[in-house]
């Protein structure tokens, strides 16, 4: 599904006294199936950007369309039915007191239209969804296979980071929000987040907003790079002219206008 | 002596709908809700107009349920769309609930003094009308552990215990927060209005005066029962609420028997479960620091 961000306008009140406008006619568009990779120096509005893609925070005005449906217009857990978002702490995105299966289903029901009937009448996860699960968390080479009854809150950061993004695509959404989605892992974890983030987006062809501070990762993933400063996009690079770019070139451009 | 220890089983199995409500208020949806004191007393006091005008205790039973998750739903209501504070949304709906539960029942106390025809028809087992009111308590809350605990395992109990669990994380996921409170803090007070039914059956009159302290109670019945048996499943974790009240009464029991007053019994109760939060493991929300690890 393409994303349409278009004459979007958002500011918030400074301490005391004050305005402070971050963005002002800022618009963006990402075709269908885009792996889109924001960076930005702390500020500019990229983690803003996310959480008023995902309806986090309320637009002021402009617009901001998933295929065509403005999602402002859309209640809470409409909208998040049709995004899948991937936090920067490992805690956010599951619920650690509940099991590595329970902590699947809930994600797999997301999007599924289900009676109410239909939700207090069968039990779940059953024994078809964990099989299920397994299966999914083996073919993606996860060791968390072993671990379907397992509390959430027993698994190391990186697996639950692993898992959250799992979950985050597991109803194939419409939109992939990852936020800094690898800035609490340790190296080796950071390079298998981001290896299954990689397979997830391909494999699923959606169309997803990764925010990043790391300049490796924004020249070695996605299909397209974006840099915001202060609320404005100062620059927007396929994958083509990406390869000119350095780590070096792009911190020079970080807080030049 | 056996016979204390009858009644002290008969009356925890009927205060057990109060500890599977607290439990799933407290532990469940990490909701602290007040409305139970008023939910309570509102179901002893519904069941006893019914009774006493003679109307079968079954569809007393049932109006008790109704109303207490009438008087849930309210309380989630002004939480979930009024916007207010958890703890005041219960406070509310209790007041009201005093002068609604006088209302019903016209008076402050009514006598319940004939033993319901169902209890009476159960087999003897030579322990005399303790034995039979155990059979059938027994028979009630095992139905109600089953129940709920069926409940919480469907995709409806996963996203009530995912709410609890993780409200940031649940709303993601696309659970109407909103909606799955109300129900939660409804089904959580028709449990807690059953109870108030039971015991007011149980102990032969309602007064309106009965919920005062339902909640301590409540929650010293779900203490007991997780320290005792430290469950690991949700399962397991209703049957030890279960358990937890009918060792909660068979500590009362004990108490009295050694000679504590019962004027004094909430005093103690108080203590004991201020002494639980303060330097026990239990972590509630709104009641203790660092409730978020509960």
């Amino acid at each position: 599904m393409s994303l349409i961000v278009d004459q979007l306008a958002w500011g918030h009140p400074l301490p005391g006294s004050g305005w402070r406008q971050l963005f002002s006619n800022f618009s963006l568009t990402c075709p269908q199936g885009q792996f889109v990779v924001v960076i930005g120096s702390n500020g500019s509005g990229k983690s803003t950007l996310l959480n008023l893609v995902a309806g986090t925070l309320t637009l002021q005005s402009g617009i901001i369309q998933l295929e065509g449906r403005p999602l402002h217009q859309l209640r809470d857990y409409q909208r998040a039915r049709m995004i899948g978002r991937v936090m920067q702490n490992p805690l956010e995105g599951t619920c650690p007191g509940l099991s590595v299966a329970e902590n699947l289903r809930l994600a797999e029901r997301r999007r599924r239209p289900a009676t109410w009937w239909h939700d207090v009448m069968s039990i779940h996860p059953n024994a078809a969804d964990r099989r299920r699960y397994r299966e999914l968390l083996a073919d993606l080479g996860l060791p968390l296979a072993d671990r379907l009854d397992e509390p959430v809150g027993q698994l190391s950061g990186g697996q639950r980071q692993t898992l959250s993004l799992v979950m985050a695509t597991l109803s194939s959404p419409d939109l992939l929000l990852l936020d800094e989605h690898t800035a609490a892992l340790d190296p080796r974890a950071e390079a298998t987040v981001m290896a299954l983030t990689d397979r997830l987006v391909r494999q699923l062809g959606t169309t997803a907003l990764m925010v990043t501070h790391s300049l490796e990762q924004a020249l070695g993933h996605g299909d397209r790079l974006v840099m915001l400063h202060q609320g404005k996009l100062i620059g927007d690079w396929s994958s083509s002219e990406r390869k000119a770019l350095s780590p070096g070139s792009l911190r020079s451009m970080y807080g030049s206008p | 002596m056996f016979s204390l220890w009858l009644g002290a089983y008969d009356q925890g199995l009927a205060f057990a709908g109060l500890a599977l409500g607290t439990y799933l208020t407290l532990r469940v949806l990490n909701f602290p809700d007040l409305t139970v004191d008023g939910s309570f007393a509102l179901g002893g006091g519904s069941a006893a107009v019914l009774i006493s005008q003679g109307h079968p205790v079954p569809l007393a039973l049932g109006l008790a349920l109704l109303l207490g998750g009438v008087a849930g739903m309210v309380t989630g209501l002004i939480h979930t769309r009024l916007g207010v504070n958890d703890l005041f949304a219960g406070i509310l709906t209790t007041t009201a609930l005093y002068s609604i539960t006088l209302r019903l029942m016209g008076r402050s106390n009514i006598p319940l003094p004939y033993t319901p025809e169902g209890v009476m028809r159960l087999p003897d087992l030579g322990l005399g009308m303790d034995g039979r009111w155990a059979i059938a308590l027994t028979l009630v809350v095992c139905g109600l552990v089953l129940l709920v605990s069926l409940l919480l395992r469907t995709d409806f109990g996963l996203s009530l215990r995912a709410l609890g669990n993780n409200p940031t994380m649940a709303r993601a996921n696309g659970i109407n927060q909103g909606r799955g409170l109300t129900i939660g803090i409804a089904a959580a007070n028709a449990l807690v209005a059953l109870a108030g039914a039971l015991v007011a059956i149980y102990q032969g009159f309602a007064d309106v005066t009965m919920g005062i302290g339902s909640l301590v109670l409540g929650l010293g019945m779900v203490i007991i029962g997780q320290s005792v048996l430290r469950p690991r499943s949700v399962p397991k974790a209703l049957l030890a609420a279960a358990i937890g009240a009918i060792l909660f009464r068979t500590l009362i029991a004990l108490a009295l028997q050694m000679g504590l007053e019962p004027v004094d019994l909430k005093l103690a109760t108080a203590a004991l479960l201020l002494a639980a939060l303060t330097f026990g493991r239990l972590r509630l929300p709104g009641l203790s620091r660092n409730s978020g690890e509960g």
